[in-house]
């Protein structure tokens, strides 16, 4: 619903506090486990992209006009380039537009990594009804992937530096980081599996998570931000 | 119970026929002991069981396999959940939920069980499997003794008639392995739970085996009981490897066995000369090494040296910091405190080609390690990063495991293969120390005496230093001068190899539990009494 929000509106400000809001509560509330570091991960993920979002938005483009900052020499381009431009001059409304965008970006990744740092992701398939049974599998084999990869990150990259090589190329750590996060979620799909996960079209619960009054009112006040939040920035 | 009627199984992808025209009947209340070297197929014959072999997993199968009367050919595997419960070499990757008693409850959930019916089951389990003080701790916090309970409670939960283990105790501490085993044998005798499990450590299983599946590895298999297998069988615990080097008309399976058999042996065997091992040049040394992770504390003030020509076993229960141990002292813990050098360089100073020729490390899961797209790939690479002439590394490959095809990926490797060119990548830059993490996990008898001649050789030619951490007793007797005892992140006891091992009885190794209070610790040892 957030993300929603912010991508609607298109608005900086609430990007830039979505996020901090996220912060503040997976700081404040995400449990000690593995899969919580998926947030930190997140962030700096979206600080790398806001980054070069903003380099090449300020580089390359249709000039905006308006106050100017500094001038870049202008690279010359073929004719059948017509309307890009590389370089030339970076005006404060460019620099602006382009952090603007890329905070946007950064937003939607990090509250999806916050989502996936305050729960668990076995826990959201204990309440995926099972009849959309299929699709519960493909979600909670998606939903591993992410806190799966950043500690299996960190277990190549350690074992990389150890066969002294300081400046790992992502190669070396993509290749045996895919196998090994394909391997995991095959692993998983052949235990559910072999547990009888999807046979019966009803499924009882041990112990379900409720749905209380302050769940209401947490979905019932998301709805309302969203809304009004839509009409005032339209 | 379980019925294999001519059964033939065949993956599309390669050549070899997994199994062929096998026929067996497992009755109920049976533990039937699956073994093989690796890449033979146990595997695949277990998870045949329920199915999930062909039906997850592709291959083409032929004959038929019935379970409690169903055919795994013409249901799903999860319709066998509630008949087969199956537990996975590496249980903390199946896990669905993160809360034990969550754990515990999921496939009865899938089963639609009644709520009352569920919260009383799960409740009978963790009494069984003592896990009722960790019914609310996250499942990624227990330790693997723990974990493998787990698994092995959310399986049972599902009262199945059948439950099938891959390699249980691979990853546990002896004592651990020991808990595991005795739960299984009291559910095979109190219920009548039909038992078939995967180990390669026979030491650890073989007095609980009714009967053996032996997969040749051709494609063929025998299952017989387990004095007629062990009779012929490379693949044999120390017990009956020590029965066949004295020439006992009989295979014993059990300590008690064998210690009746060989009452003349002990007392009439001569004390056996120790080597003393005359330490060299000190290449590794740790001073007051401390490290905590969140608060708690993995290592407590460890001090050690280790020599050069020296072979070291670092032992302790899981979750003792032997791991922890290893990684500080070559350096990739940054945020440990005190001091540990290897050669006369700061652990954490060690770079790039320094650190290549100081120290050699293959982590727990070797294929970290592995990138190429081919095993000559790897070896290429390994050349260039050492500057050592083109090919080098592959002759060294081929020395250790001389069948191997240059042209297989990596990951189609077997354990032990794997294994093997690990050791050549990193023993391709010759290096002074060499730390291995639990290198026996997985790899069948014949890969380990390959990496015990391998490691000796090492150490004792070359004059270099070996330091392994491990849960693997018998290795520890085969291989190691000296052994460091580690609990709760403490040095408890460092001394001899044979002081060690013999100080505590879950920690010794089998030839010294029949030939106690004689110090004989290998089979080579008690031959050597018997022969001065």
């Amino acid at each position: 619903m957030i993300i929603c929000a912010v991508i609607g509106t298109n608005s900086s400000w609430l990007a830039g506090s979505s996020i901090a809001a996220a912060t503040i509560l997976v700081w404040r509330f995400a449990a000690d486990a593995p899969w919580a570091r998926s947030f930190w991960f997140s962030l700096k993920i979206g600080a790398f992209i806001l980054v070069i979002r903003t380099i090449v938005g300020v580089l390359i483009g249709v000039p905006i006009p308006g106050t100017s900052i500094f001038t870049l020499p202008i690279l010359p381009l073929p004719s059948w380039l017509a309307g890009i431009r590389i370089g030339g001059v970076v005006t404060q409304e460019r620099l602006l537009s382009s952090i603007h965008e890329g905070l946007i970006i950064v937003a939607v990744i990090s509250l999806f990594g916050a989502a996936v740092s305050l729960t668990s992701p076995h826990k959201l398939l204990r309440v995926t009804p099972i009849v959309i049974y299929e699709f519960g599998v493909a979600t909670v084999i998606a939903t591993s992937a992410l806190p799966n990869l950043v500690q299996s990150i960190s277990r190549i990259r350690r074992a990389r530096l150890l066969r002294g090589d300081e400046k790992p190329s992502w190669r070396s750590i993509a290749l045996p980081l895919l196998e090994d996060s394909l391997s995991r979620s095959l692993e998983l799909a052949a235990a559910m599996d072999s547990r009888g996960y999807g046979i019966s079209r009803k499924r009882s619960r041990y112990r379900p998570i409720p749905w209380r009054t302050p769940d209401s009112a947490i979905v019932l006040a998301a709805t309302l931000f969203f809304a009004v939040t839509w009409v005032v920035m339209k | 119970m379980i019925n294999f009627s001519r059964v033939s199984l065949l993956y599309p992808t390669s050549t070899k026929t997994i199994l062929e025209d096998l026929s067996f009947e497992i009755t109920e209340g049976e533990m039937v002991l699956v073994i093989g070297s690796t890449g033979t197929g146990k595997s695949s014959l277990l998870r045949l069981i329920n199915g999930l072999v062909p039906h997850h997993t592709g291959g083409i199968l032929a004959g038929d396999i019935t379970v409690d009367g169903i055919s795994t050919q013409l249901v799903r595997p999860g319709e066998l959940a509630h008949l087969v419960g199956i537990v996975g070499q590496n249980p903390a990757q199946g896990f669905v939920t993160d809360i034990v008693e969550e754990e515990l409850a999921f496939g009865m959930e899938a089963l639609n069980i009644a709520p009352e019916v569920m919260r009383k089951r799960v409740e009978e389990i963790l009494d069984l499997l003592a896990l009722s003080h960790l019914r609310n701790r996250a499942i990624s916090t227990l330790s693997g003794g723990e974990q493998q309970r787990v698994a092995i409670g959310s399986a049972l939960v599902m009262n199945p008639k059948v439950l099938v283990l891959d390699e249980p105790t691979s990853a546990l501490d002896p004592i651990a392995a020991e808990e595991v085993l005795s739960i299984l044998h009291r559910l095979v005798h109190d219920l009548s739970l039909t038992v078939v499990i995967a180990e390669h450590r026979l030491e650890r299983v073989i007095g609980f085996a009714d009967r053996i599946i032996h997969i040749a590895g051709d494609g063929s298999a025998e299952i017989n009981l387990p004095e007629e297998i062990l009779k012929r069988s490379e693949i044999a615990p120390p017990i009956v490897h020590l029965a066949r080097a004295l020439g006992l008309s009989d295979v014993g399976l059990s300590v008690r066995d064998v210690r009746r058999m060989t009452e003349d042996i002990r007392t009439s065997g001569r004390d056996i000369e120790i080597e003393k091992v005359k330490p060299g040049a000190v290449t590794v040394s740790a001073q007051s090494l401390s490290l905590s992770y969140a608060g708690k504390k993995a290592l407590n003030g460890v001090s050690t040296q280790i020599y050069s020509g020296e072979i070291v076993a670092l032992m302790g229960r899981n979750g003792a910091g032997k791991s922890s141990l290893l990684t500080t002292l070559v350096g990739v813990n940054k945020q440990s405190t005190g001091s540990s050098e290897i050669c006369g360089v700061k652990s954490l100073d060690l770079k790039g080609k320094v650190r290549r020729e100081a120290v050699g490390y293959i982590p727990q899961e070797p294929s970290d390690l592995l990138y190429g797209q081919s095993v000559q790939g790897e070896c290429q690479q390994a050349d260039k990063d050492s500057q050592s002439s083109t090919g080098s590394t592959f002759a060294l490959l081929q020395r250790i495991v001389p069948s191997i095809n240059p042209q297989t990926h990596p990951r189609d490797l077997s354990e032990g293969q794997r294994l093997a060119l690990v050791l050549a990548i990193v023993l391709s830059a010759q290096p002074k120390v060499l730390i291995l993490d639990e290198p026996t996990r997985g790899l069948d008898y014949q890969s380990k005496a390959l990496l015990v001649g391998l490691l000796k050789n090492f150490a004792k030619e070359l004059n270099r230093s070996v330091l392994i951490a491990t849960h693997d007793v018998e290795l520890v007797a085969e291989l190691c001068d000296r052994v460091i005892f580690l609990a709760e992140g403490e040095v408890v006891a460092d001394g001899p190899t044979l002081e060690i091992l013999l100080s505590s009885p879950a920690f010794a190794p089998q030839v010294a539990k029949v030939m106690a209070p004689r110090k004989w610790l290998t089979v080579s040892d008690v031959l050597r009494a018997v022969a001065e």
